[in-house]
């Protein structure tokens, strides 16, 4: 039998019983208040596409244009999954777009030298992995600030592309390499591909490995982690090392894409990958960075990019709104942090 | 003891000043010193500024004189204070590269207050007091050029779907682009949204274009004739969204670069940049130096511009990319 309490009694005026207790239900708005805090950023998705829908309708999710949002979010998708990594464990990375520039920019220098391919994206891939297992060294096993010192990486690493560069922008590479980037397979461009490949693994490596198990625990609480047997630092670590094999094979396929790689082509892709991952963590209950989160904030990215330059807004707008979107997400994740 | 000890600092501090304040300020004129020259360029990670760096130094050494280079990465915030600092430990002349006059205004000022002329390449795209002399490309010609080639391309600009792509924190692009739309807008073309399309930063200016055109082109199928671009970087970008969009429009940039003029050749989308002559320019900039130097007579005006060579597939083999030079 069901007893209700009275919350106007005191206690010890309650009717004593182990039966079920129903407790007062919370107020429609309060609920729906809940709702649209845990699921906001999916909320603002769904409503920009049904924007830029209404407003060209003849447009907006045709498949040339749906695949050109594909085809210019898979670069930021791929830098994404790099930094969502990283904001797993808590921690940052400054440096995701530099290295993608520099591996970018090394591959390239290797194929105009006339080094094969493979081995040229062998090469800046390793060069990628090696700034990641550099911050990871640094970070994790001489417990510098991730900010400070990924922000010194990532100085230091645009100097170096600079170098490889030579100040100028690589071009003329072999036309097999560049298919990477603007080849299609069944009308859909090649770096999309890559970068659904990508996020599966990186998902499937979150959710059902112990090593996704170790950075969610490190990112949850790196003190409890540790006690609890996790290594913490291993942990951070292979989180920056991979960061930075993931964020060259973003660079490389940028530069396949455009055909040319210059010292600083990356560089956008940095900040947008931050933003990319707060927009995904209003999605949990948790508040966490989490990779399908980051995919919806890609998508936002993408889809107001896309519609905006549709419906002719100016850029410098465009800038200011996609910051105010951002300052939005942030906001409604910290609402939903207080509200636990 | 110790008021008689700070005031011998005082003393020592002030004389020290004083002789420096003397050193400053020397003006041309046949000195037995070497000519003393500061030169500054905050656009020396693009491949036009890296050239002019080695070029400037190259001809200090030949001339002998006494430089000093300060590279400002684009950072004014880093640049402007060593610029500054230079020309207050003495110099005789300073040297502006590409670096807008609307953002060395502290520059100006200590150069004014030491007595110090300024030349300039590129470095405003009108007359300014800042400078002795700023020798620049014809901004419209460079645009009476490339919006030639368009016309002959598409036979009439009447009609004709344009768009024109900018970037305004780069004075030169600013003006010439802003004269683009005019320019068509006169000739009867529909310019896109009206003004120049922005690119936010040239870093990602490539990237950026090829959004800008590849988006357009999927809300207007075969409604765009052409694409006029105020540099070559964007330019690249343009074509690439156009080729993949299967378009027939036409592009053309500025500067010149090795890719742009491949592109040329190749005989796709791209059909024409334009030859800037910097080495030509740099050479007439120096010259006057020279001039000051040796008899402390400035040049007669302080701003001058330059003819311009269109590039095309006819030309297009004897020209030295900018990033080659």
């Amino acid at each position: 039998m069901a007893t209700t309490l009275d919350p106007q009694k005191k206690p010890k005026d309650q009717p004593l019983t182990t039966s079920s207790i129903t407790v007062a239900q919370e107020s429609f708005s309060k609920r729906f208040g809940k709702t649209f805090l845990q699921g906001g950023t999916v909320v603002a998705f769904v409503l920009l596409v049904i924007f830029f829908f209404s407003m060209r309708p003849d447009v907006f999710l045709s498949f040339t244009n749906v695949r050109n949002i594909l085809y210019q979010v898979s670069i930021l998708a791929i830098i994404a999954c790099a930094q969502t990594l990283v904001m797993v464990v808590g921690d940052f990375d400054l440096s995701v777009g530099a290295i993608s520039s520099l591996a970018g920019s090394v591959t390239g220098a290797l194929m105009i030298a006339e080094m094969p391919m493979w081995p040229a994206i062998m090469v800046g891939l390793l060069v990628g992995l090696g700034i990641g297992v550099f911050n990871g060294l640094m970070i994790a096993y001489l417990n510098l600030s991730a900010f400070v010192a990924t922000l010194a990486t990532m100085t230091s690493v645009v100097g170096l592309a600079f170098l490889v560069t030579e100040g100028t922008t690589l071009f003329q590479f072999p036309e097999a390499f560049n298919e990477l980037g603007q080849g299609r397979l069944f009308e859909i461009p090649m770096p999309v591909y890559f970068a659904v490949i990508i996020s599966l693994i990186i998902w499937l490596t979150l959710k059902y490995t112990t090593l996704g198990r170790a950075w969610h625990a490190v990112g949850g609480n790196q003190e409890v982690s540790r006690l609890s047997g996790v290594n913490v630092r291993r942990a951070r670590f292979l989180a920056f090392a991979l960061a930075g094999l993931i964020s060259a094979i973003g660079g490389i396929l940028l530069a396949a894409r455009l055909g040319s790689a210059s010292a600083i082509q990356g560089e956008d892709n940095m900040m947008f990958s931050v933003a990319a991952v707060f927009l995904g963590m209003t999605i949990l209950k948790s508040g966490m960075a989490n990779l399908a989160g980051t995919m919806i904030g890609v998508g936002i990215i993408g889809v107001m990019s896309n519609g905006f330059n549709i419906l002719g807004v100016n850029s410098y707008v465009q800038q200011v709104v996609t910051g105010l979107i951002i300052i939005l997400a942030v906001t409604l994740s910290s609402l939903k942090n207080r509200e636990r | 003891m110790r008021n008689k000890f700070k005031m011998l600092v005082a003393i020592a501090a002030t004389a020290a000043l004083a002789l420096t304040g003397c050193a400053a300020g020397d003006s041309g004129g046949g000195s037995n010193e070497p000519f003393k020259v500061v030169a500054f360029t905050s656009g020396n990670q693009t491949p036009i500024g890296a050239w002019w760096v080695k070029a400037v130094t190259a001809k200090a050494e030949e001339l002998g004189w006494d430089l000093t280079m300060v590279q400002g990465d684009f950072d004014f915030q880093k640049m402007n204070p060593a610029v500054e600092s230079a020309i207050g430990q003495g110099t005789d002349a300073v040297f502006d590269g590409y670096t807008d006059v609307a953002s060395i205004g502290s520059i100006v000022t200590a150069a004014s207050d030491a007595g110090v002329p300024i030349f300039a390449m590129d470095s405003a795209t009108e007359a300014t007091d800042a400078f002795v002399v700023n020798v620049i490309p014809d901004q419209q010609l460079i645009v009476d050029e490339t919006a030639g080639a368009i016309e002959q391309n598409l036979g009439t600009l009447e009609g004709k779907n344009i768009m024109v792509i900018g970037h305004d924190p780069h004075a030169g692009i600013r003006e010439r682009s802003g004269l683009a739309v005019e320019t068509f807008t006169a000739a009867g073309a529909n310019v896109v949204g009206g003004e120049p399309q922005q690119i936010i930063s040239p870093a990602t200016g490539r990237d950026e274009a090829l959004k800008l055109v590849a988006d357009y082109l999927a809300a207007n199928p075969g409604g765009l004739d052409a694409v006029w671009t105020g540099w070559d970087d964007a330019a690249m970008g343009a074509v690439k969204a156009i080729t993949e969009a299967g378009s027939s429009a036409v592009v053309t940039g500025v500067d010149a670069i090795s890719e742009s003029i491949a592109e040329i050749q190749a005989g796709g989308p791209f059909i024409a940049t334009v030859e800037q002559p910097w080495p030509a320019i740099l050479d007439t900039v120096i010259g006057y130096m020279v001039t000051y130097s040796e008899s402390g007579d400035l040049p007669s005006s302080n701003f001058e511009t330059v003819g311009v060579t269109l590039v095309t597939a006819e030309n297009a083999a004897d020209i030295t990319p900018s990033d080659k030079l």
